[in-house]
């Protein structure tokens, strides 16, 4: 998995490219969404547009981002979630909990 | 045991992290050669890579001098995955539900869950010396 980053009015968006399986790669994807955190950068955006797949471990990066910074306050949404993405998403519940966006474009404005 | 050994249509990893993926291009790679719809592989490698994580962490606890063996086979329109570990095994009763409104939100536990979801049949074999747990999907 590779990982890139950058800022747009004010709101971080990650972009992770591969599969996040575990291991080295995702623990890439929680260190970088961790020091944005700790940089008190509340408003994240997670591009999911180009991830091949993620399994558990994936989806549990995704839900300790969002609760830490919903309990500071913050928001974590989601963008381009693939079909695959999505179908974990319904499984699991978790659909019920993020916010999710067709574009980043539209995930950005949703913080205004 | 330092590196993944690779065998016929089986591979053996060290009870570490850093080999997942190499176990996961094995599998596609055995995968992709039977012609397989994206999407199925996809369900089989995020499962396979669900239990060897399970294998490495519950059934080695990270112990590099114990292995994960995964070994894939073709039966007619099923594909079989079976991944092994040297471990104490485990009681598949004891696996919490991750729908549970106490679970949803942690961030762990739902694994073996989507195993469940996205393959046909998953038989588990647990024993004091390991656990050998084989998946199926069925591709008709």
């Amino acid at each position: 998995m590779r990982l890139s980053d950058r800022e747009q009015d004010g709101v971080v968006i990650l972009s992770p490219k591969g599969k996040i399986m575990g291991g080295p790669d995702a623990s890439l994807l929680h260190d970088k969404l961790y020091e944005y955190i700790e940089q008190n950068k509340k408003r994240v955006v997670i591009d999911l547009a180009q991830v091949d797949w993620m399994n558990s471990t994936g989806l549990g990066i995704l839900i300790s981002g969002y609760t830490t910074l919903r309990n500071s306050d913050g928001e974590l949404k989601l963008a381009n979630v693939t079909e695959k993405i999505q179908s974990l998403l319904t499984i699991t519940k978790l659909v019920t909990v993020f916010e999710a966006y067709d574009s980043i474009e539209e995930a950005v404005q949703s913080f205004k | 045991m330092k590196n993944p050994t690779i065998s016929g249509n089986t591979i053996i990893i060290p009870s570490s992290h850093d080999f997942l993926t190499d176990v996961d291009v094995f599998v596609e790679g055995i995968l992709n050669g039977y012609r397989i719809d994206e999407s199925v592989i996809a369900d089989i490698a995020i499962s396979v890579s669900e239990l060897v994580n399970n294998a490495i962490s519950h059934g080695n606890a990270m112990l590099r001098d114990k292995t994960v063996t995964v070994t894939v086979s073709k039966k007619g329109d099923d594909i079989s995955i079976t991944i092994s570990d040297q471990g104490g095994g485990f009681d598949p009763g004891e696996i919490a539900d991750p729908l549970a409104e106490e679970n949803l939100m942690k961030d762990t536990g739902r694994g073996f869950f989507i195993v469940r979801s996205l393959m046909n049949d998953v038989d588990i074999k647990t024993t004091d010396d390991g656990t050998s747990i084989t998946i199926t999907k069925s591709l008709k």
